[in-house]
């Protein structure tokens, strides 16, 4: 009986599962019509784009910063336990950065601050019936909320990216030269990267520029009951933003190396 | 005009971090007080035990394997460059065990179960549920956080040691699938070359994580003021803080840890 | 814009289920253009869900909702924006666009129209919000008004495209009893200048009678009496007469 009523609550989980998916797939679709309509207030997207890059700037330098000086610690104690040689710390470190580490954690970084900034946003224009006042005058809030906050995010996510890559280079290269005393002509050298390394990393900040919106619209979108309902959207879009980045991490990484060798020469 | 909105917007922003900080210290203190001797709601702990550990094992089991496979695929390139796979397991499992797996899985639990609990204790204070405990004689404190620190800490230890070795064996599934590498060879690797050291390097990162998520996490809970609109504002709060300080945490262990 | 004597809503036999609750059953109710109806019922009745089916942001289950000719329940997005071009609506909590100014809430239905000169949309808005006793306000936010003032910047927003049905979930409720009467007085001017449809939903029986010429109640999803608002006090539905009368004893 127990066991009857578990199985048959995993098979509704499963489907809860699917439809969600169809759902957001519908979302995001609903997303790229809207930006071809361009069905939304007149400057919003440099309003949006202003405020993913105004709330996590600081937020991501911070955990940037402190990433690539325990990366380059990290590695440096096991390097200069078996081989003592860190010419190759700098080049892989930057090579490591550019198509895993500052994308991925960029995205997560934005999936707790604008994914449930989005969430909160959306889920109380829902509880409020904003949205049903909305849909009344002729808008598909796809359109006219979520489009401009999904083209705000692909672009923020890459500018993001890119500026993470910076600054966490600069910060391993500075921890380098100050705990290991490794002359940073040798640490600040990009020859090992090859576009195999910008196209992945570039990919994996524009995917998860689309799912982190779209993710979060959506958990905004199916919000319902009063205040504690936002509440609830804005904790799973950050759980489920979150979630997503690391299975595209992981997809897109075994995409690139099954099919492009990951990039070895 | 901008230059001064800017000035003046990082000056207040860092008012607000040290004003933040202050209250996290202070609670950190009430707690620590309450804990000697521990008097506390047993049952209370038990069932926030039950409760996170059960809400988010799911999540974070999938993030652990997930994580076992990413760092394989990273690794791999090492492979097919240096021929060296006798250093996947190696890799794989130094970056698992120190870094990647205690910070991931800390990330993912602070945005399942702290988010929660901020969400949680805020409303129970919004709604007044708080003073309401006090006008009973019964210390907030002692009978909401001090659970649920404790509670969250132990819950992270255990998730971080089961997703170590979720991530272990579902990156060793990888290696073995893609990169073609034995069992055996993943095997040898890991264990020449980690030490238990490795492992209880990160397992202490995983206790302090816990601990500093449930911090911040109740802080933001119970000194929400105002509405219902301002539960949202603490969880986002919450949410940021924890991230930012498991970042600083894992950099100041790394540096003091063997 | 309205032409008297033709059917402006008609639900017909209207089963809707929400989540394990059957809101509506076998929910019928007819409406001629140019009337004024009031709903009146017990909390949880069914109303609120009733005007969201009439706009289409709810589907039944089962069963015809047609306004103005058009049956809605084909949940065709085309059809539905086409019909809600002539519906105006106040929602229950005002649903205020709070990232936008109150002038901005209320030109809203005319800009998105694409057809009215921004000029006439600035004068609209100026005499509409005159018109609800908020001149002046059009550059304040939401979240600077009280309660009362908001529901009038709904009313205004609502009202502001001449639309030929215009519904008002819960117009009074929270508001003093002369607020109150102001607020119906004006509902019935702008409804006599337009001619429009319009349909009240409320729990404020007294206010509701003076207003409506038309009366309807639901209870647990059906209509218990529809007819004129004179004679709901002598109904012989004893349930009816309780809640029109506010008695403690009866079926309620």
């Amino acid at each position: 009986m127990n066991l009857h009523r578990k199985i048959e609550a995993l098979g509704g989980a499963f489907i809860g599962a699917l439809k969600s998916v169809r759902e957001l797939a519908r979302l995001w679709r609903g997303s790229l019509a809207g930006l071809v309509e361009r069905d939304y207030p007149k400057g919003e997207i440099a309003r949006q784009m202003y405020v993913v890059g105004n709330k996590s700037v600081l937020f991501i330098s911070v955990t940037m910063g402190f990433l690539g000086m325990v990366m380059v610690m990290q590695s440096g104690q096991q390097l200069n336990r078996i081989t003592g040689d860190l010419s190759q710390l700098g080049p892989e470190f930057l090579r490591l950065f550019i198509q895993e580490f500052a994308p991925t954690i960029t995205a997560l970084m934005l999936a707790t601050r604008v994914g449930a900034g989005i969430a909160a946003e959306i889920g109380t224009m829902k509880v409020t019936e904003q949205i049903d006042a909305l849909r009344l005058s002729g808008i598909t809030p796809t359109s006219y909320l979520i489009a401009p906050r999904f083209f705000a995010c692909v672009v923020m996510s890459l500018v993001l990216t890119i500026f993470a890559v910076v600054f966490s280079f600069s910060a391993g290269g500075l921890t380098a030269w100050s705990v290991f005393g490794l002359n940073p002509t040798l640490f600040f050298d990009a020859s090992r990267v090859q576009v195999y390394d910008l196209t992945l990393g570039g990919c994996k900040a524009l995917t998860y520029g689309m799912a982190i919106p779209v993710i979060s619209g959506y958990c905004g979108l199916e919000a319902r009951g009063g205040s504690e309902g936002v509440g609830t959207a804005t904790t799973s879009a950050v759980i489920g933003s979150s979630f997503a980045v690391l299975l595209i991490d992981f997809l897109l990484s075994g995409i690139g190396f099954a099919f492009f060798g990951g990039g070895a020469r | 005009m901008i230059g001064e909105g800017l000035i003046t917007g990082i000056g207040r922003g860092t008012m607000a971090a040290w004003r933040e900080l202050g209250g996290i210290t202070v609670l950190t203190g009430q707690v620590l007080r309450a804990l000697v001797p521990p008097t506390m709601d047993r049952p209370e702990l038990l069932r926030n035990l039950y409760r996170m550990g059960n809400r988010s094992l799911p999540i974070i089991a999938l993030t652990a394997f997930f994580v076992g496979g990413i760092m394989v695929v990273q690794a791999g390139v090492l492979v097919r460059q240096l021929n060296a796979a006798g250093l996947v397991g190696w890799g794989a499992g130094y970056a698992i065990f120190r870094e990647v797996g205690p910070m991931l899985i800390a990330l993912m639990f602070s945005g399942r179960v702290g988010s929660n609990n901020t969400a949680e204790l805020a409303t129970m204070t919004v709604t007044e549920q708080l003073d309401g405990l006090r006008a009973l004689a019964i210390d907030p404190i002692r009978y909401l956080v001090v659970p649920r620190v404790l509670a969250m800490t132990i819950c992270l230890i255990c998730l971080v040691i089961l997703g170590d070795i979720i991530a272990l064996y579902g990156g060793a599934l990888f290696a073995m699938l893609v990169l073609d590498l034995e069992y055996a060879t993943l095997h040898y690797s890991l264990v020449d070359n980690i030490g238990w050291l490795d492992f209880i390097h990160g397992v202490v990162k995983a206790g302090v994580f816990g601990a500093a998520i449930a911090m911040s996490s109740c802080y933001f809970g119970v000194s929400v003021r105002g509405g219902a609109v301002c539960v949202g504002k603490a969880v986002n709060a919450a949410v940021v803080a924890a991230a930012i300080s498991i970042v600083l945490l894992d950099f100041f262990l790394t540096y003091l840890l063997p | 814009m309205s032409e008297p004597g033709r059917t402006a809503i008609d639900v017909h036999d209207v089963q809707l289920r929400l989540g394990h609750r059957q809101v509506l059953q076998g929910l019928h109710l007819k409406v001629a253009e140019g009337g004024r109806l009031g709903i009146l019922g017990p909390a949880a009745g069914g109303k609120s869900v009733l005007l969201k089916l009439l706009v289409g942001l709810l589907q039944p289950d089962a069963g015809r909702v047609e306004i103005r000719g058009t049956d809605l329940s084909s949940g065709d997005e085309k059809v539905l924006m086409r019909v809600r071009r002539d519906i105006g609506m106040l929602f229950q909590n005002y649903a205020l666009f709070d990232f936008m100014t109150v002038g901005e809430n209320v030109a809203f239905p005319l800009a998105r129209r694409g057809d009215v000169e921004a000029d006439e949309i600035r004068d609209r808005v100026e005499a509409r919000l005159r018109s609800v006793g908020l001149a002046g306000s059009a550059h304040k936010m939401p979240s600077e008004l009280s309660g009362g003032m908001k529901k009038r910047v709904g009313i205004a927003r609502a009202t502001i495209a001449r639309p030929a049905l215009v519904l008002y979930d819960e117009p009074t409720a929270g508001l003093d009893p002369v607020t109150t009467q102001k607020m119906y007085d004006l509902l019935s001017a702008d409804q006599e200048e337009t001619g429009c449809t319009v349909l009240a939903v409320s729990s404020d029986v007294k206010a509701l009678m003076g207003f409506a010429s038309e009366l309807a109640l639901i209870h647990e999803g059906r209509i218990r009496y529809a007819g004129s608002s004179s004679e709901i006090a002598d109904s012989s539905d004893a349930l009816v007469r309780q809640f029109v009368s506010g008695s403690e004893d009866g079926p309620l």
